[in-house]
């Protein structure tokens, strides 16, 4: 049976794993929210900082999961865990800023430029982690459970033994990030369906 | 079993498939030198559509095609609940909406042909096309849909134009894909669809087998191809293995030769590593430019036509060999009994896919 076996959520001002708050955001601190997240995990990835918000999004999600799910780095073949991921926004948050650069700066910035693709994400966390399994970003109109569902059943029966998903709301400053983890041969966790997908995003 | 057919396309080179068909056996480019067109007001070599004017174009475009493909199927399919509509594009109509670029497009396009479910929207860089049809082809095999349709579209915009220009990736001449001489993109931009189902009776034309591919990650670089092919290596080794398929089983293979220095290289080192560098190879691009999001599903249209036709088409701006590893590519049109091809695709953030369509 799939299961859900951990979660994680990023919003504005508070990070919770499987429910339970992980960090709230330090209001008087000089860093970033993601950096204060950055920082919490002890993470020696200077990469990071290049990353734009999309992709900080998501690679802090993945660290989350592994950190509370350490089994994710040991019990799988390096290409067998696929990376589903969407939004309603794409890269929308870095294109507004790409776009500025050659609008108002004159200069239409090449590190900004690679950016601009929304599967970029995948590309950050499969470089991490060194996996080279399926990738998918897909753009939907809003948060859709069963998208992840067919889809993520779809990964489970074609090769894939694990599926990292997620929903990545990065536009201007706002960010609501469900990012979770279903496995197929790992019993402790909640039944892979829409239900339980809509109850542990709570949007 | 999955069946394949209905392939459409519009672009420089024609507003159906027929016309684009022709164009592409007369080894005709879509390419031309258009003026001010670049970041400094330089002239650029892109393969752009004028026929239709800029106004929505995305939105026309993707109800033009799919108007088009309904005279070819039985047109009850597009408002079955069991039908999902694919559209792959990595930036959709950006000038209308930046902060969605889908949305409102999408929106009008399910609307006009009162779509029974809300179309979905692939946008993985530039295997969105191949990654769309697999897609498809997967939610048909699972039983979650009877039917799909998949829309490949993107345009060229200043975004894009200006983006490849920053990263001195965009050729000063017409691409030359595999060529020793290549040095960069040519932007084009396209429209495309196919039909994927599990009967062959909607099809009025004859219909192909689908075998639905995988993609894998280079986990290397996000915005540099893999200097092994391993991404491409891995998705094209599993692609056939699920298959059953072997190498020798393949009579064509149509690349992804974007004709940048180092993707062609990293395609010519999967090929090698695959041992199947002997089959015949091309990439399309010199004829459409590099149509990113739609540039799999324009390939993988006219890969269709090659087989009706049995007619294996020359790869346009290759002269001479310029990668380590040699390949056979295509520098004559030659008619071929072409029943068994691999269509691959590779894109930043070091995504790649890979599909097989077989003669039934």
């Amino acid at each position: 049976m799939n299961s859900i076996t951990a979660y994680c959520h990023i919003k504005d001002n508070v990070c919770s794993v499987n429910g339970e708050i992980f960090l709230q955001k330090n209001e008087e601190s000089a860093d970033s929210w993601f950096k204060q997240l950055y920082k919490e995990l002890a993470l020696e990835y200077p990469k990071f900082y290049k990353m734009d918000m999309l992709s900080q999004a998501g690679f802090l999600g993945s660290e989350l999961i592994k950190k509370t799910n350490p089994g994710l780095l040991t019990d799988y073949a390096d290409d067998e865990i696929a990376l589903l991921f969407a939004n309603s926004e794409s890269s929308a948050d870095t294109d507004i800023r790409f776009r500025e650069s050659y609008l108002e700066k004159k200069t239409p910035s090449p590190s900004l430029f690679v950016y601009t693709l929304p599967n970029i994400v995948l590309g950050e966390i499969a470089i991490r982690n060194k996996w080279f399994g399926e990738n998918m970003f897909a753009v939907l109109p809003k948060f859709t459970p069963d998208f992840f569902i067919q889809y993520g059943s779809v990964l489970l029966n074609t090769g894939s033994k694990a599926v990292l998903a997620g929903w990545l709301g990065i536009l201007e400053g706002r960010v609501e990030v469900f990012m979770f983890l279903v496995e197929t041969e790992n019993k402790n966790g909640y039944p892979f369906d829409a239900e339980n997908i809509r109850k542990y995003a709570g949007f | 079993m999955i069946f394949i057919g209905a392939e459409e396309i519009i672009s420089p080179l024609g507003q159906n498939i027929e016309e684009n068909f022709q164009a592409v056996c007369e080894n005709r480019s879509g390419i031309s030198l258009i003026p001010h067109a670049g970041f400094n007001d330089d002239s650029m070599h892109l393969s752009k559509i004028t026929a239709i004017s800029d106004r929505n174009k995305f939105e026309m475009l993707l109800i033009n095609i799919l108007e088009k493909v309904l005279k070819q199927i039985d047109p009850e399919i597009a408002l079955s609940k069991k039908t999902i509509t694919i559209v792959s594009s990595t930036k959709g109509d950006l000038d209308r909406n930046i902060s969605s670029p889908f949305t409102d497009s999408i929106n009008a396009f399910a609307r006009h042909f009162q779509l029974a479910n809300e179309p979905v929207v692939v946008s993985n860089a530039c295997i969105s096309g191949v990654l769309a049809i697999n897609v498809a082809g997967n939610f048909i095999k699972a039983g979650m849909y009877d039917h799909a349709i998949v829309l490949g579209c993107d345009l060229i915009s200043n975004f894009v134009l200006f983006g490849f220009q920053s990263l001195f990736a965009v050729s000063n001449a017409p691409c030359a894909p595999f060529d020793a001489d290549r040095n960069g993109i040519t932007l084009g931009e396209g429209c495309s669809a196919v039909v994927l189902s599990n009967s062959k009776e909607i099809f009025k034309k004859t219909a192909f087998q689908l075998y639905t591919g995988t993609s894998a990650n280079d986990a290397n670089h996000i915005s540099g191809p893999s200097r092994t092919g391993e991404g491409l290596f891995r998705s094209v080794k599993k692609t056939l293995e699920q298959n059953h398929i072997s190498g020798n089983e393949i009579d064509f293979i149509s690349a992804h030769g974007t004709a940048t220095v180092f993707n062609d290289e990293m395609e010519a080192i999967a090929f090698d590593r695959l041992e199947i560098n002997e089959k015949p190879l091309n990439s399309l691009k010199g004829y459409f430019g590099h149509t990113l999001g739609a540039a799999g599903v324009i390939e993988t249209a006219i890969s269709m036509q090659m087989m009706r036709n049995n007619l294996l088409v020359k790869s346009l701006g290759f002269k001479e060999s310029g990668t380590s590893k040699t390949l056979n590519i295509a520098t004559e049109n030659k008619s071929s009994e072409l029943n068994t091809i691999l269509k691959t695709a590779s894109g930043f953030g070091g995504c790649n896919a890979s599909l097989v369509i077989r003669k039934l």
